[in-house]
């Protein structure tokens, strides 16, 4: 009875010519923005700010739904099966690639699930410890690690989260393998550090920025190419003899595959303009970070990250043994 | 310490803050947070993440001070108007006030609904005071004293926590006993925090992230209720005729004095804990009044120590769960995750620096929280009478209203109709339970200290590298195992003696 | 000798409980003391639940007080309990039935009409009524003042949605106001 009542209901539909959203008066309506973790997070903070300026500029509010749960995957998932017409979109982080690894099976396949609307930023990390952690120094520290293993805590906010990525991409560099002490969210993660029960940690300057101005922590080194504008005093890792530790937690956003290529036009557009938004360029730059370039905010820029961030963190995953599922 | 310069220091800061509060933009956002925050408390289901998580763009337009005061008073009104649910309908909408459903629900049943939503909102107002005060005096030394406990010593707080908690129970202890361990059980469903590996979630992705509180508060507390009440219709309406006095008689006052002062005592420590130490606080507040009373049978049958007590720690450790967020800017609970998000799109970087760069901001946010609890008493006590009305609707209306507000709150959490389902599930298992007396207070104790036990427990030993003495060397950590050990000496021994009374009595 | 049927079988159901979480710890780790594994919080648990559950039986046969059960609502219970799972069918789609996502208007007067069934005393007409009272509420309340985003209509309904928008427009364009005398 259902069925034949869905039937009837779609045949209403293709009557009226309500069906499909016409593309040149594209948004009508509302969009949906979904952030596939819970309020409140770095990424939500980061995605209300974009769908507040995209929405200004669409002249349709963007709603932010966050879907959070099982790494971001939940949320990515349901925007893979969501209607086609554009007003469904997904801003996901790093975690878009490194779950395609970390989850050996997913509900959807990242690389053919999705259209591209563009990069949005590329928030960098910084390696953080203890304020009375002994090494003084990048080099101090990799020598401390070695020498006492056995005593060292390293602290990450869970499986697949930002830290763990990092804390992994650490231990393979320097070829060490430490005690990780997982917490649920970054937030008791730092709760611990500036209450030195754990030694050090690595995580976005989103969340680290103010603890080490303040003292609180102290940081080693950024992993960024180029220093990060609100902490001038802290070298890169390139800098104080660590290359090739750079991890940046970029966000992009995606549309559901087969998204109609001139809606798709329109958001690109309208999120190059939020990008360069005086209020979102310093609030960005508030959270230690800057908005993507108009030639990173685009769909091919998108899609070559994610496709080159699946191949890099493929290896490191493996090697380190965790699965999320 | 010099006591004048820091009075002096006090005065002019509560004078910037008071001077921000009043503002009158700042009045009015601060009445509309908490009228809307107190509707949305009341509505069941619905909570204050879910409802601050869709206001948020709102305040956007706004100034951060006022943003955030309304925001804020959001967050005590949802806590406030979640009792009076707890109290009118046994459907506490978050783990604090699940206690006060015990003798809430039995004062309203008697048709002392008035007295119990007076008595909540007197003992808030009382407690929201006193940790204002709190605040305003003590948040840095507070903060320190928070950054001592390490993940032994929380280990040690939860046992002990668990340990308190069979006094919940009015019947079986060792029934209390069986759904504190089932709520553990079901605490720990969901992704291992340490290997990320799937435990008991079936195969549902959507159990990644363990089983929704909200879902299962609803399920075993309000679907179950409702069951229970369809079992005999006529019996809801003799409870209605009774109603009686809106107000509490002057014994009622005189018995509620010194629970509310404990209350606040216990919420306002344990609320400056980051690591869960405000979801123990209304649970701690109602075994002590039920352990040092002279008369604990009468809790769990309407006890006003019952609802005093609990309501006032809740709103302790609400108030003073904004210290670490202020100090550190750091999260004690998810909706003080979603004020650092607002701070932050208000350009804001909450963080230990908000009370030296932002006075007026921090301050006034500290002021507004008086003026909210003030805002708050004011509006609840003329409403009590309408709340208490809302007893006399019939409950054929009532039930498919209380249905419909809990599928659109449980849904609204995580956008997901598996909590649904899970909602019908744990209806149907609380009925089933209560059905057997087997209280569901306890389980939901349980069910959200399980995740913290097992992480705090784990992680204690990975730093500590195996060595479990870790818990006795610790000072902190061995006071808190000496107090549970305490507690359980005096739960099981009285009622040894009793037994042995009991036998007597029958041998004489 | 007299069974305590209530003790007996919450005692049964805890051992059932414990039960089957022991069996589903089979697939993890469980470690040692020392270095835990994913399982052996749960499996201690387990244990602890299952010896509980059987004091519990025990004592329920052995010395237990006959007690007293009362009527179980078979049809209420069976419609309270459909209807948040008939909500989440209709709110979000349901593959397996071939259900299409309705949006918030379906869903919430579904899930009253069917649960108003379940006390005897509600007639047709009074379900009905209280559906559409109570959907109109639950729109302006949830999904217009607190924005909670669920479309009303959604997939094939979504036409609908104009309609909606248009009967809410004057409380929309009296909110707007509110909102740019004090959020200016």
């Amino acid at each position: 009875m259902l069925k034949s009542f869905a039937a009837a209901a779609a045949a209403l539909i293709v009557a009226s010519g309500f069906g499909q959203a016409q593309a040149q008066d594209y948004p009508s309506r509302p969009i949906t923005m979904i952030v596939p973790f819970s309020a409140g997070g770095p990424t939500d903070t980061v995605t209300r700010l974009v769908a507040e300026a995209m929405g200004k500029d669409l002249g349709q509010q963007i709603v932010v739904e966050n879907v959070g749960g099982a790494g971001g995957t939940l949320g990515a998932g349901r925007v893979a099966k969501a209607d086609k017409d554009g007003y469904t979109l997904l801003l996901h982080h790093i975690g878009m690639a490194t779950s395609a690894t970390l989850y050996r099976k997913l509900p959807y396949d990242t690389l053919n699930a999705f259209d591209y609307v563009g990069l949005v930023t590329d928030v960098p990390m910084t390696l953080v410890a203890r304020s009375d952690f002994e090494p003084k120094d990048l080099k101090g520290l990799i020598e401390y690690v070695k020498t006492n293993k056995d005593k060292v805590t390293y602290a990450n906010a869970g499986v697949g989260a930002a830290s763990h990525l990092c804390g992994m991409l650490f231990m393979s560099k320097i070829e060490t393998p430490l005690t990780t002490v997982p917490y649920k969210g970054t937030g008791p993660a730092m709760t611990d550090l500036v209450g030195k029960q754990v030694d050090f940690m690595c995580d976005q300057t989103t969340n680290t920025t103010n603890q080490i101005k303040s003292g609180k922590i102290k940081a080693y080194v950024t992993t960024t190419k180029q220093r990060v504008a609100s902490l001038p005093d802290i070298p890169t890792a390139e800098e104080a003899g660590l290359p090739g530790f750079e991890v940046g937690i970029w966000h992009g956003i995606y549309a559901p595959k087969g998204t109609s290529p001139e809606i798709i036009k329109k958001l690109t557009a309208s999120l190059q303009k939020a990008l360069k938004d005086p209020t979102v360029v310093q609030r960005f730059a508030d959270l230690g970070t800057q908005p993507s370039s108009e030639a990173d905010a685009t769909p091919d820029a998108l899609k070559a990250k994610l496709t080159s961030e699946i191949d890099r963190w493929a290896p490191v995953i493996k090697a380190a043994g965790v699965y999320a599922d | 310490m010099d006591f004048l310069t820091t009075f002096t220091e006090l005065g002019h800061n509560l004078g910037l803050g008071f001077s921000t509060a009043a503002l009158p933009v700042n009045l009015a956002f601060c009445f509309i947070g908490v009228l809307l925050g107190t509707l949305i408390g009341v509505l069941p289901g619905i909570g204050p993440t879910a409802t601050i998580a869709m206001l948020l763009p709102i305040t956007f337009n706004f100034e951060p001070a006022t943003s955030l005061i309304m925001l804020a008073g959001i967050y005590y009104g949802a806590q406030y108007g979640g009792s009076t649910t707890a109290i009118l309908i046994n459907l506490p909408g978050e783990s604090s006030s699940a206690v006060t459903a015990i003798d809430g629900y039995q004062m309203a049943k008697q048709g002392r609904a008035g007295p119990a939503l007076a008595t909540a909102a007197l003992g808030s107002f009382f407690a929201g005071t006193v940790a204002t005060i709190l605040i305003a005096l003590f948040a840095p030394p507070l903060t320190d004293l928070a950054l001592k406990f390490g993940p032994a010593e929380y280990f040690s707080l939860m046992m002990l926590g668990l340990v308190a908690s069979v006094a919940l129970a009015s019947g079986s202890v060792l029934k209390a006993l069986a759904m504190v361990v089932l709520g553990l059980l079901l605490g720990l469903i969901g992704s291992d925090v340490n290997t990320g590996a799937q435990r008991y979630t079936l195969g549902f992705l959507e159990l990644a992230d363990g089983l929704n509180f909200v879902a299962v508060a609803v399920g075993v507390f309000g679907i179950a209720e409702i069951l229970r009440n369809l079992e005999d219709e006529s019996d809801r309406e003799v409870m209605v005729k009774k109603v009686t006095n809106l107000w509490p008689s002057k014994e009622d006052f005189r018995q509620m004095i010194a629970p509310v002062l404990r209350g606040t005592a216990l919420g306002s420590v344990l609320g400056i804990l980051p690591g869960g130490g405000a979801i123990l606080s209304s649970f701690a507040a109602y075994t002590v009044e039920k352990k040092i009373s002279k008369t604990p049978e009468r809790f769990g049958k309407g006890a006003i120590e019952g609802v005093a007590a609990p309501e006032s720690a809740n709103n302790a450790g609400a108030q003073t769960s904004f210290i670490p967020m202020l100090t550190l800017g750091i999260p004690a609970n998810p909706v003080m995750a979603l004020m650092i998000g607002a701070m932050i799109i208000q350009g804001i970087q909450p963080g230990p620096n908000v009370a030296t760069e932002k006075p007026e901001l921090f301050w006034g946010v500290i002021a507004s929280m008086w003026i909210g609890n003030l805002m708050l008493v004011l509006l609840n006590l003329p409403l009590i009478g309408l709340w208490v009305r809302l007893l006399t609707v019939p409950y054929t209306v009532l039930f498919p209203a209380i249905i419909a507000f809990c599928a659109i709150g449980v849904y609204s959490v995580n956008s997901n109709s598996f909590d649904l389902y899970a909602v019908s599930a744990f209806g149907f298992l609380g009925y089933l339970l209560v059905k057997l007396e087997c209280e569901p207070a306890p389980l939901l104790l349980g069910f959200v200290l399980g995740p913290m036990l097992e992480e705090n427990l784990r992680r204690a030993m990975t730093i500590s590298r195996g060595d479990w003495t870790v818990f006795f060397t610790k000072p902190l950590s061995l006071t808190l195992l000496l107090m549970a050990a305490a507690v359980l000496a005096i739960v099981f021994l009285p009622s040894v003696r009793k037994k042995r009374e009991e036998v007597f009595v029958e041998e004489g | 000798m007299q069974i305590n049927v209530k003790d007996a079988a919450s005692g049964a159901i805890f051992i059932l409980i414990a039960a089957w979480f022991a069996f589903e710890t089979q697939e993890l780790q469980v470690g040692t003391p020392l270095r835990m594994g994913p399982g052996f919080f749960p499996l201690l648990l387990a244990g602890v639940l299952a010896l509980l559950g059987a004091i519990i039986l025990v004592k329920g046969v052995l010395k237990g007080k006959r007690s007293e059960m009362t009527g179980v609502p078979w049809r209420g219970g069976f419609l309270i309990l459909l209807a948040p799972i008939v909500f989440g069918f209709v709110v979000r789609g349901f593959a397996p039935l071939s259900i299409p996502p309705l949006g918030l208007v379906p869903a919430v007067a579904l899930a009253i009409l069917i649960s108003s069934f379940a006390s005897r005393r509600t007639t047709v007409f009074m379900a009905v009524t209280m559906t559409v009272l109570l959907t109109i509420f639950c729109l302006a309340v949830f999904q217009k003042l607190l924005g909670l985003p669920i479309p009303p209509f959604a997939g094939p309904l979504e036409w609908l949605n104009p309609y909606v928008d248009a009967a809410f427009a004057p409380f929309g364009a009296a909110w707007a106001a509110l909102k740019s005398v004090f959020g200016g």
